[in-house]
């Protein structure tokens, strides 16, 4: 198992800020305060969804936060979405957007909602625990493990990265 | 040519929470009772643009607000009134029509000209219910009413223009400042392509202009902000009127292509100087999520109220629980059932901080003693400032603290002293123990669960008594100096549960027929405070017995919460010898959370837990029927004669007949008990 140090991470998710600057998507390294790990990679954009089978599309907002998990030592994936009107979706309300194919019992074991390692809120998360075991499946050829990360956490939750990501040397 | 009227994408309003959170802080801190316009800005985008947005945020207060990268700044106003009603009240036409005319002297000044987003205008008109973290909210984007633009043909699309890879390198030397709106300058004739300022129009080349903005519209009409260009150009020179003027929406797509903008040529006929014309109509109202004309109310209690906040915690560090490992636990049970803990000491402050962990919200304390120096060290809710203060009860100190810790907890303190059998109230005194009596009795009624956390025997015999009259849930926590005795007292509900199952080996008690803390007695409680040394008095015990008792004690009573008989769910002991064999206990049935004992007594010295199940006894002192009737008939009179002593008691249940013919069978569970002891040896 092969777990991230916080500085291997902060200097991929520098590399990737890089690559994001190049493409001009959007891509935000948060830096908190001096206390580390206190930076994150931010991101956000707007989507268009049904909160349940029966109701009308409409826009929310999600603002993703590429977090450092100091217990698992990998990257983690936070994520918050509100409505036009401000309100936060709340963990049920996230479930039925972003899986609502899931079957409830299998739900918590995926996307809960937890405390935030950087801004100590509830936030919702994808849960790290096989995290470093998925990550090694990809081995060496990885250059930059934030980078892989995201690109296989992200489409669960509707974050697509471009291809041009995987193009870039 | 084809001719329709030119449509609009009317706004939408996007609200970021952080922005009810600089709206919650400005009044509070800045504001308060004030409630002047503040100017704010939002910010829209013209990038892969969903809907047609406006957006708002916490920059929008901020003084110079920077739009964010691809996006660009509206300009606007709150209105923040102080109640309900004045945001009811105000008249909606008139604030309208105020804020339409700043525009219109705006447009009517060189202030456009010089800055363009003027243009992008809007306004909110807010109430910040801060108690119940409410915004109501109304967003309007005024535009003065003017004769309609006529679209000639349909929209064309900037790339099937003949010219458009001309034009779009002359639209990528604009800085993106100015791209909110800018002119392109095209003459095919000398083969010229320029994007310019806005400021730097000439009236004479308008045939060569391309009026471009920025526009944040997905759908085929460009966004509502070009109605407000357009009624300033036209008002700025008459001479367009009756033109063809071209407009060019600038949309870029995520790879920041702008192949995707639109042009559409329109005309405006109609001669309309709005300087001129009495009472320009304005329009801009947005409609709600309804469809209709009105205002918009958020509550943000999740993530506004911090009580909301750790609320939320609390009850995520429950579910989580049953998520993963206990599916069908009932959190809505727990967070419903109100407690009565009688006892603030050792006992009580550990119960109720049990209580908390568990997601209970009603908690009443009662308890007649003071914070003293001692206490502290045990008693987890005191601190010794507490003490030194000289004047803090334990009841509502316990209750405060306990809301320091969850502020969304429901607690309260009552400071009185529990009237004792055997503690004679002298005449002075009746008053206020008639008193006492009716607010024991009224809580008593108002809670689900009656926990006994009092350090004497004697004063748990009134709620064992007013538990079984009023049918409460009573759980019992005993010490001894490195024993304890937790338990439920069995339910004097009458209706007939489901018998339990007969099981070999294992003798069944159901629910109604459990014993309550007196029954294996057969001596009423007396005065046991009279004749006593020093450390007789004080309850010396080892520290962590208080601590383990106290969590028995919760979790006992969430394990009835969660079975599904309750409190009539009966109990199960091993019928053969003293030993519970493990194949035998092995067979109690359980609930949710495991089996559901009737007692549990442990031993610190040997680290023994046994689950002894005992009868009701006809006579016993506190619940038996004669007692409830006596009760129940006579009320407070009865009381006052057992307080008056407690021999009165004993004769009523016959338990001094009882005692005179056998006393063998004394403290018949406590023997039990000791020969465990004996047993290690």
């Amino acid at each position: 198992m092969s777990e991230m140090t916080w500085k291997d991470f902060l200097s991929q998710a520098q590399e990737f800020l890089k690559i994001s600057e190049q493409l001009g998507d959007g891509w935000v390294l948060h830096e908190k305060d001096a206390n580390e790990p206190n930076t994150f990679l931010k991101y956000s954009h707007k989507i268009k969804c049904q909160e349940s089978k029966d109701s009308d599309f409409t826009l929310i907002n999600v603002e993703y936060h590429i977090v450092y998990s100091v217990s698992y030592q990998v990257p983690m994936l936070f994520f918050q979405a509100h409505r036009s009107d401000g309100s936060l979706l709340d963990l049920e309300a996230t479930w039925r957007v972003f899986m609502p194919d899931t079957a409830s019992k299998d739900l918590y074991q995926m996307l809960t909602q937890t405390e935030h390692p950087v801004l100590f809120r509830p936030f919702m998360a994808l849960h790290p625990c096989r995290t470093a075991e998925v990550l090694d499946q990809f081995g060496q050829p990885s250059a930059n493990r934030v980078l892989t990360f995201i690109s296989l956490y992200g489409p669960h939750v509707k974050l697509q990265l471009a291809n041009a990501y995987g193009l870039s040397k | 040519m084809s001719e329709s009227i030119l449509q609009f994408a009317p706004w939408e309003s996007f609200v970021s929470p952080t922005f009810w959170h600089k709206l919650a802080e400005l009044k509070l801190d800045h504001d308060r009772l004030s409630d002047a316009q503040r100017s704010i800005s939002g910010h829209y985008t013209n990038r892969k643009a969903t809907g047609c947005l406006l957006e708002a945020d916490y920059t929008s207060f901020n003084s110079s607000g920077q739009p964010p990268k691809f996006s660009h700044a509206a300009v606007g106003t709150i209105y923040n009134k102080n109640t309900i009603e004045e945001f009811k009240a105000l008249d909606k036409l008139t604030l309208l029509s105020d804020e339409g005319k700043k525009l219109l002297a705006d447009m009517c000044s060189d202030r456009v000209a010089t800055d363009p987003s003027l243009l992008t205008r809007f306004f909110v008109l807010s109430f910040a219910d801060l108690k119940c973290h409410s915004y109501y909210y109304w967003f309007a984007f005024p535009c003065p009413l003017t004769p309609t633009l006529k679209l000639q043909g349909a929209g064309t699309r900037l790339k099937d223009l003949s010219n458009s890879s001309k034009y779009v390198e002359a639209l990528q030397t604009l800085p993106p400042d100015v791209q909110n709106f800018f002119i392109l300058y095209a003459n095919d004739q000398e083969d010229a392509v320029e994007a310019r300022s806005l400021s730097s129009l000439d009236e004479k080349e308008v045939e060569h202009y391309y009026f471009g903005f920025a526009d944040p519209s997905e759908y085929e009409h460009p966004a509502w902000l070009m109605r407000n260009y357009a009624a300033f150009l036209l008002q700025r020179y008459p001479s367009f009127i009756g033109k063809s003027l071209r407009f060019l929406g600038l949309r870029y797509n995520q790879q920041m292509q702008m192949d995707d903008s639109l042009i559409w040529n329109v005309v405006q006929t109609e001669a309309c100087d709005l300087n001129e014309t009495e009472d320009v109509k304005f329009v801009g109202w947005e409609l709600n999520k309804n469809g209709k004309m009105g205002p918009r109310m958020v509550c943000m209690r999740d993530s506004m109220d911090p009580a909301k906040l750790a609320e939320n915690s609390v009850n995520l560090n429950l579910k989580l629980m049953k998520w993963r490992l206990v599916p069908d636990l009932n959190l809505e049970i727990i967070s419903q059932t109100k407690c009565l803990l009688f006892g603030a000491g050792t006992l009580g402050c550990a119960v109720a901080r049990n209580l908390l962990s568990w997601g209970f919200k009603h908690i009443t304390l009662l308890d007649n003693g003071k914070v003293g120096f001692s206490n502290p060290v045990r008693q987890n809710l005191y601190t010794h400032a507490d003490a030194v203060a000289g004047n803090r009860m334990k009841a509502t100190t316990a209750a405060l603290r306990l809301r320091d810790i969850n502020p969304s907890a429901e607690t309260v303190g009552h400071v009185l002293e529990i009237p004792m059998p055997g503690h004679t109230i002298g005449e002075s005194l009746r008053a206020q123990t008639e008193q006492n009596l009716l607010l024991i009795e009224q809580q008593v009624q108002a809670h689900d669960v009656i926990f006994l956390l009092t350090d004497s025997r004697e004063s748990r015999w009134l709620p064992t008594l007013l538990g079984a009259a009023y049918e409460k849930i009573v759980i019992n926590a005993a010490l001894g100096f490195d024993s304890y005795l937790v338990m439920r007292h069995g339910s004097s509900r009458d209706e007939a549960g489901d018998s339990g199952r007969e099981i070999v080996g294992l003798k069944c008690i159901n629910g109604n027929q459990l014993g309550c803390y007196f029954c294996n007695d057969v001596t009423a409680p007396g005065n046991s405070l009279k004749d006593r040394t020093l450390d007789q008095q004080c309850t010396v015990t080892r520290p962590g017995v208080s601590n383990i008792a106290a969590s028995y004690a919760v979790e006992l009573l969430v394990a009835l919460l969660q079975h599904p008989q309750r409190e009539l769910a009966p109990a199960y002991y091993a019928q053969t010898g003293r030993h519970q064999s493990s194949e035998d206990s092995g067979k109690v049935p359980e609930g949710l959370l495991g089996i559901l004992p009737h007692s549990v007594r442990g031993m610190l010295c040997n680290y023994e837990n046994i689950l002894p199940a005992t009868q009701k006894f006809a006579q016993c002192i506190a619940c038996s029927a004669p007692v409830l009737g006596a009760f129940k008939n006579e009320g407070h009179a009865f009381l006052f004669k057992t307080f008056e002593t407690a021999k009165y008691l004993e004769d009523l249940t016959g338990i001094s007949e009882f005692k005179r013919l056998n006393s063998e069978i004394i403290d018949f569970d406590d023997a039990e008990f000791d020969i465990s002891e004996d047993d290690e040896d």
